[in-house]
C-alpha cells in the first residue's frame, strides 16, 4: 500500500514541477517587452504594420484565450509537434533529435567512466586511510569544486592544439573535442563519486556481518571485493544515475567552450537569437528527461536492493 | 579556571604564543579586514573600468596598473574588483535566501512532523529537481543578465538541499531527552526551536553553507562565461575569461588572474566554514 502511495506522490511531484515550470516559461515569454510577434516580424525583416501584426498573431495562434494556447502547447508537445524555430522556421523536434546524441554521449560516457574511476579511488581510500588514493580523491574534489571546467578546457585547447599542434579543435571534426569533453566530465564527477564509494564502504564495514567475516578469516581486500561489493555498487549506481539527470546542464559549459554541435550549444545559440520557441521546448525536455531518469533510478534501486526491502518489511 | 589554562598550556606546544580569544579575536579580525580594505581600495591605484587606452594594451604589471592591462587597454585590477563585487553580491544573495528559507522550512517541518514534514519534504524535492543552471541561463537570456536575478535563482534552486539537511538534523535532535525535558517544563514550541534546536544544528548547516557558497561562485562564473557574450563591458570574472581565452599563451596573466581569483574565492568559502580545519 505504501509502495503505491509513494509512487503516486512521486509522479504527482513531477507533474507538479512540469506544470509549474511550463506555466512560468509560458507566462514569461508572453510578458516580454517585445512580444513573439515582433520577434518573428523582425527576423523576417517585415514591417510592423497592423495588418502584418494581425496576420502573425493569427498564424501563431496568439489570439486565442491564454488557457487554450497553453493546453494546445502542452498537448502538441506530447504528440511530438514541438513547434518551429522562430528564426530558421525548421521543425524543432528533428533538430533536437539530431543534436541529442552528442550531449548525451558526453554525459553518459563521461559519467560512466567517472563511476569506474571513482570506484577505484574510493576503494583505495577505504582500504587504507591516508593512502595516495585518499589524498588524490580529496585533492580532486577540492580542485573540481573550486576551478570551473571551462578554464581547464581553455588551457587544454591552447596547449594541445596551438602549442603542441596535436589536434585541431574547431576544424569540423568533433572527435577530438568529444574525447576531451568526456575526459573532463569524467574528471569532474570522479571526485564526488569516489567520496561516495569511500563513505559507503566505511558505513558497510561497521556492520556486524562484516565483523563475522573477519573472524572467519577472510582478508580485508577479499571482503571488500567479494562480500560487500553489492550494496556499494547499488549506492554507486544510484549516485551515477542521479548525476545523469544533470547531463543537460552539465555539458553546457563544455559544449560552449569547444563549440560542439550539441543540444546545449544549440540552446545558447537560440538564446542569443532570442528564439523563444526553442527555449520553451528545451526547458520542458529537460524536465521530462529528469523525470525519466528518476523513475529509472527508483525502479532500479527497488529491484536491486532486496536486502534493504526485506529489512524494511521486517 | 586557572587550572584549566594550566593544563591547556601543557598539552599544546610549549612555545610562547599570544592567544587571542573571544572579543580580542574579533577585534584582530576586524583590524586585519580594515587594513586589507585600505590596501585594496585606496593604496592600489584603480581606474575606470570602461576607459580603454590603446596606447597601453597588453601591458604587464606596473605601478599604475598593478595587474596590467587587457587587449583593450582597460585596467585589469579594476575589472577584477568590479567583478569580485558582483560575484560577492550573487553569493551573498543566494546564500541569504537559501540558508534562511531553507533552514526555516526544514526545521519547522522536522519539528512539527506529520503532514508538515511531508509537505516540506515534497517542497524540497521540488526545488532539488529544478534545473537551476538551465533556468538561470534561459531567464537571463530573456530578462538580461544581472547578478540580482542570478543570485535569487541560485538561492531558490539551492534551497532543496538546505531543507533536507535541516529536516534530518532536526528530526535526529528531537529524539534526544533534553527536548522532552524542556517541553515538560513548559517551554513554548517556538522558543524551543529558536533557543535549543537551531543553535545545535547551526554548525553543520554552516559547513554546508560554505560548500554551497563555493559552488555558487563557480556556477556564476560558468553562467558569465556563456553569458550570451553581447556586452563586453560587464566585468564578471567568467565573461573576462571568455574575452581573454585566446590570449592564454601570448599573455597568460590575462587568463591566470581571473581563473586564480575564482579558484581562491571558492576555496576561501570552502575552507573558512569547514569545521574540521577551524577546530583547535
Amino acid at each position: 500500500m505504501s509502495k503505491i502511495k509513494n509512487s503516486l506522490i512521486f509522479t504527482l511531484k513531477y507533474i507538479l514541477v512540469f506544470l509549474i515550470i511550463s506555466m512560468i516559461i509560458f507566462a514569461v515569454v508572453r510578458l516580454l517587452p517585445t512580444p513573439p510577434t515582433d520577434q518573428w516580424l523582425s527576423a523576417y525583416n517585415l514591417p510592423r504594420t497592423d495588418e502584418n501584426i494581425k496576420w502573425v498573431t493569427e498564424k501563431m495562434g496568439l489570439n486565442k484565450p491564454i488557457a487554450e494556447q497553453y493546453i494546445n502547447w502542452i498537448r502538441n508537445f506530447f504528440v511530438g509537434d514541438w513547434g518551429k524555430s522562430l528564426i530558421s522556421n525548421a521543425e524543432i523536434f528533428p533538430i533536437f533529435l539530431s543534436k541529442m546524441p552528442i550531449s548525451l554521449s558526453i554525459g553518459f560516457i563521461g559519467t560512466l567512466l567517472a563511476g569506474i574511476l571513482g570506484f577505484l579511488l574510493g576503494y583505495g581510500s577505504a582500504y587504507s586511510k591516508y593512502s595516495w588514493c585518499d589524498k588524490l580523491s580529496s585533492a580532486l574534489v577540492v580542485l573540481t569544486q573550486s576551478l570551473p571546467s571551462f578554464i581547464v578546457a581553455i588551457i587544454i585547447i591552447h596547449f594541445l592544439s596551438i602549442k603542441l599542434k596535436l589536434f585541431y579543435f574547431f576544424s569540423g571534426s568533433i572527435i577530438a573535442p568529444l574525447i576531451i569533453s568526456i575526459l573532463l566530465t569524467c574528471l569532474y564527477t570522479a571526485g564526488g563519486l569516489a567520496r561516495i564509494v569511500k563513505l559507503a564502504y566505511q558505513e558497510e564495514m561497521k556492520k556486524s556481518y562484516v565483523r563475522m567475516l573477519v573472524t572467519l578469516g577472510f582478508s580485508r581486500s577479499e571482503i571488500m571485493r567479494r562480500h560487500i561489493l553489492r550494496p556499494i555498487l547499488i549506492k554507486l549506481l544510484a549516485a551515477i544515475l542521479s548525476r545523469f539527470a544533470w547531463v543537460f546542464g552539465g555539458s553546457t559549459v563544455l559544449e560552449f567552450a569547444f563549440a560542439m554541435p550539441g543540444i546545449s550549444y544549440f540552446l545558447v545559440d537560440s538564446m542569443q537569437k532570442s528564439d523563444y520557441n526553442v527555449l520553451q521546448t528545451y526547458v520542458l525536455v529537460v524536465i521530462l528527461w529528469m523525470f525519466f531518469i528518476h523513475i529509472l533510478l527508483s525502479i532500479l534501486i527497488k529491484s536491486l536492493d532486496i536486502r534493504r526491502l526485506s529489512n524494511e518489511q521486517s | 579556571m586557572s587550572k584549566a589554562n594550566h593544563t591547556k598550556h601543557f598539552t599544546k606546544h610549549r612555545c610562547s604564543r599570544i592567544y587571542f580569544t573571544g572579543k580580542s579575536r574579533f577585534i584582530l579580525y576586524s583590524i586585519v579586514l580594515m587594513i586589507l580594505l585600505l590596501v585594496l581600495f585606496i593604496l592600489i591605484p584603480r581606474h575606470n573600468i570602461l576607459h580603454t587606452d590603446f596606447d597601453m594594451r597588453m601591458q604587464g604589471a606596473s605601478l599604475s596598473h598593478i595587474f596590467g592591462t587587457d587587449h583593450l587597454g582597460r585596467d585589469l585590477y579594476s575589472l577584477m574588483l568590479a567583478g569580485g563585487g558582483r560575484t560577492l553580491l550573487v553569493v551573498g544573495l543566494s546564500t541569504a535566501i537559501s540558508f534562511t528559507l531553507g533552514s526555516l522550512l526544514g526545521t519547522l517541518g522536522g519539528y512539527f512532523g506529520r503532514w508538515l514534514e511531508n509537505l516540506v519534504s515534497i517542497l524540497a524535492d521540488f526545488f532539488l529537481v529544478l534545473p537551476t543552471f538551465i533556468l538561470a541561463m534561459v531567464l537571463s537570456s530573456i530578462f538580461g543578465f544581472s547578478p540580482f536575478m542570478a543570485g535569487i535563482l541560485f538561492g531558490i534552486g539551492n534551497m532543496g538541499d538546505y531543507i533536507n539537511q535541516s529536516l534530518n538534523l532536526t528530526k535526529n535532535l528531537k529524539h534526544q531527552e533534553f527536548i522532552d525535558a524542556e517541553r515538560v517544563i513548559g517551554l513554548s514550541h517556538f522558543k524551543l526551536i529558536a533557543l535549543h534546536i537551531f543553535p545545535n544544528i547551526c554548525g553543520q548547516l554552516i559547513v554546508f553553507m560554505g560548500n554551497q557558497a563555493s559552488s555558487v561562485v563557480v556556477q556564476y562564473s560558468g553562467l558569465a562565461f556563456i553569458g550570451l557574450g553581447t556586452d563586453i563591458t560587464i566585468p564578471d570574472w567568467g565573461s573576462l575569461l571568455y574575452q581573454y581565452r585566446s590570449f592564454l599563451i601570448s599573455h597568460p596573466h590575462l587568463v591566470l588572474i581571473p581563473a586564480g581569483a575564482i579558484f581562491c574565492l571558492s576555496l576561501f568559502f570552502h575552507l573558512v566554514f569547514d569545521r574540521k580545519l577551524n577546530r583547535r
